[in-house]
């Protein structure tokens, strides 16, 4: 998978980048308006991640070009500015998410997998994970060739952790991906236990094994290490 | 009170404290005019007496208008004396004011007083008449500052209250300019002048403070992105617990930073009222739908939840506010709950009820909603600020009760 990231933030780009390159992504780095033009014309991308507020440039005035040359490639807007004019404009322009800083990297991770699904990249609806396979266009978990049956947000919650395996997530970061930050859950966490502990069940009557791994009682950790 | 009725009011009192005041020198000034005149007519009566008597030697006795009688020597000088003396009309059957004259006049060797009397002006009568003068007078001037009033309402003060009306409705928001009227009255004119000057000002203030929150906005949630995707990827490697958990609680304060700049933005927004309020929206029908998107949470906590509908309860209010409001007042309800406890949710018309059961707590109506306000809760005590910000900009009033529950009424204006 080819990436694009436009940020004009070099720490952030960065930052950004290192990682996306550990999730085995191809990185392409722009930091300027200009920078990320001139790629656009040049080169084919899979994703887009553009920042708004460029040094020399609106990020959204990259959308046309981006509509024009590299019509495949999806787009997420990253955006300083939690403003509804922006998020419409941008998803009226042609961009496919939004998404407001600061924003956590398996969030962003999720959300690119996601647009990954959606613009239906060869077997990219099936997420597997040893004995576990998850078919996001039927939304059917199966383990050990036994399908089993989960509510939404545990079926939400084994796809974060597939797509986001191996690191170490908060329990803040797991309820504000499963809420989208609807709620203010502030002190208000005994909800993630319960769905922890019935997806933990569920896959163990499967003789799934259980890859959740808590961490002093504040993080947790898809892993099988 | 109007400028006018006020200035005429004032002039009028003192007009009528003058005109009483002239009335009442006038009324002595006239009773002093007609004894002087009772003394002149009489003055020349008593000098043809005086002759009549050198002439014939008559003493003319016409009581009691006139009298004259020989006196004793009279000592000291002869000069004549008017005074007021009241005397009974039998006709009339009442006391009479009459001027009295004595003058002593020696005639041949013989001294005699002529006393004359002449009836004057009755009290009554010119109390009276300067009574009705006074009454007269008032009235006029009522009548005519009456119709100059209307008058000048009509021509100075119509430009005057013009912009008056033009200031009232100035709102910054549409862009628009001021525009006043030239009144060619000078104080006017200037205050024209100062209002310009003031409400530029203030469009500068208002355009430079909203720029100031977009882009400190924007200066803050970078670096907070910054430091939260680092501290992110520095969770990923091996540490132990001591230092696991300081990493997680700064990632969790950094979350909070970010929460509450975004809710003080926010808030800053609704009361600039930058969101628009499209259609009439069945908050009735979001509420359910909310209601199953939070049952895990109520689970979590073993909440019961009872949902009234008794009509369905319409509100002219932008999406997207009134998902944040919801989302503010349902997560409110079950912060502040406790473990099994119930909400109630009451819809009529017009009317929103939100009950909780909870704690008791020190917190009423007048304290509630202000922002940082946050009793016993680690929220960051916007979200009930932002609940009455959303409400005050879409015409509902919110208030707060505490009895055996927590209950939020949301009462909008009946629209007709």
């Amino acid at each position: 998978m080819k990436l694009l990231i436009v940020e004009d933030e070099v720490d952030l780009l960065i930052a950004i980048s290192n990682y996306l390159t550990k999730e085995n992504y191809l990185c392409e780095l722009a930091d300027s308006f200009h920078k990320a033009e001139e790629k656009i014309l040049l080169y084919e991308y899979d994703i887009i991640l553009l920042d708004i507020t460029l040094g020399d440039g609106n990020g959204l005035d990259l959308l046309k070009p981006i509509k024009k040359h590299n019509l495949k490639a999806g787009v997420i807007i990253l955006s300083a500015k939690n403003s509804l004019d922006d998020k419409i404009s941008g998803l009226d322009f042609g961009a496919d998410d939004y998404m407001t800083k600061p924003f956590q990297l398996t969030e962003l991770n999720s959300r690119i997998k996601a647009l990954l699904r959606r613009r239906k990249f060869d077997g990219s609806h099936l997420v597997t994970f040893n004995e576990i396979a998850l078919d996001t266009d039927s939304k059917t978990v199966i383990i050990n060739q036994q399908r089993i049956t989960l509510t939404r947000k545990e079926y939400e919650l084994l796809l974060y952790f597939m797509i986001n395996k191996n690191r170490v997530l908060t329990k803040e970061a797991i309820a504000e991906h499963l809420w989208e930050d609807n709620v203010d859950l502030s002190d208000n966490f005994d909800f993630i236990y319960t769905h922890m502990n019935n997806l933990r069940k569920k896959i163990k009557r499967c003789g799934g094994t259980d890859y959740i791994k808590t961490l002093y009682g504040m993080g947790y950790q898809f892993t099988d290490q | 009170m109007k400028f006018l009725t006020k200035i005429n009011r004032n002039f009028f009192m003192l007009f009528a404290a003058m005109l009483l005041f002239i009335c009442i020198a006038g009324y002595f000034i006239l009773q002093a005019m007609f004894l002087e005149n009772a003394r002149e007519s009489l003055a020349r009566k008593a000098v043809l007496i005086q002759n009549q008597i050198e002439k014939t030697g008559n003493l003319p006795q016409f009581d009691p208008l006139s009298q004259v009688y020989v006196i004793a020597k009279p000592t000291g000088k002869l000069n004549p004396s008017i005074k007021k003396i009241e005397l009974f009309n039998s006709h009339e059957d009442e006391l009479e004011p009459y001027a009295e004259y004595n003058k002593k006049v020696l005639i041949k060797g013989i001294y005699y007083n002529i006393q004359l009397r002449e009836k004057t002006i009755e009290k009554d009568d010119l109390i009276f008449s300067l009574g009705v003068a006074l009454f007269l007078l008032l009235v006029a001037t009522f009548c005519i500052s009456f119709f100059v009033n209307r008058r000048m309402n009509k021509t100075i003060w119509k430009g005057f209250e013009k912009n008056l009306l033009a200031i009232e409705q100035i709102n910054f928001r549409n862009n628009e300019p001021l525009h006043l009227e030239s009144t060619h009255i000078n104080e006017f004119d200037r205050l024209n002048t100062i209002v310009y000057s003031l409400t530029n000002k203030l469009k500068e203030d208002y355009r430079s403070l909203k720029e100031f929150t977009e882009n400190a906005s924007h200066e803050l949630q970078t670096p907070l992105a910054i430091i939260s995707l680092n501290l992110e990827e520095l969770l990923q490697q091996s540490m132990n617990e001591d230092a696991f958990k300081k990493t997680v609680s700064a990632i969790n304060a950094v979350k909070r930073l970010s929460h509450l700049n975004q809710s003080l933005l926010l808030l800053a927004k609704i009361e600039n009222n930058q969101f628009v309020a499209l259609d009439e929206i069945a908050i009735n029908e979001i509420v359910q739908r909310k209601l199953q998107e939070l049952d895990p949470l109520f689970k979590a906590k073993k909440l019961h939840i009872e949902l009234t509908v008794q009509s369905p309860f319409y509100w002219k209010i932008n999406s997207q506010l009134v998902d944040i409001l919801l989302n503010n007042m349902l997560s409110n309800a079950i912060h502040h709950n406790i473990i099994g406890g119930t909400i109630l949710i009451i819809f009529e018309a017009h009317k929103l009820v939100i009950c909780n059961t909870g704690e008791e707590n020190n917190l009423t109506n007048e304290n509630i909603f202000n922002r940082f306000v946050k009793g016993k809760s680690s929220s960051n005590g916007l979200g009930l600020a932002i609940v009455k910000q959303i409400c005050e900009t879409h015409h509902a009033t919110i208030s707060y009760e505490q009895t055996d529950l927590h209950c939020f009424t949301i009462i909008t204006q009946q629209s007709t």
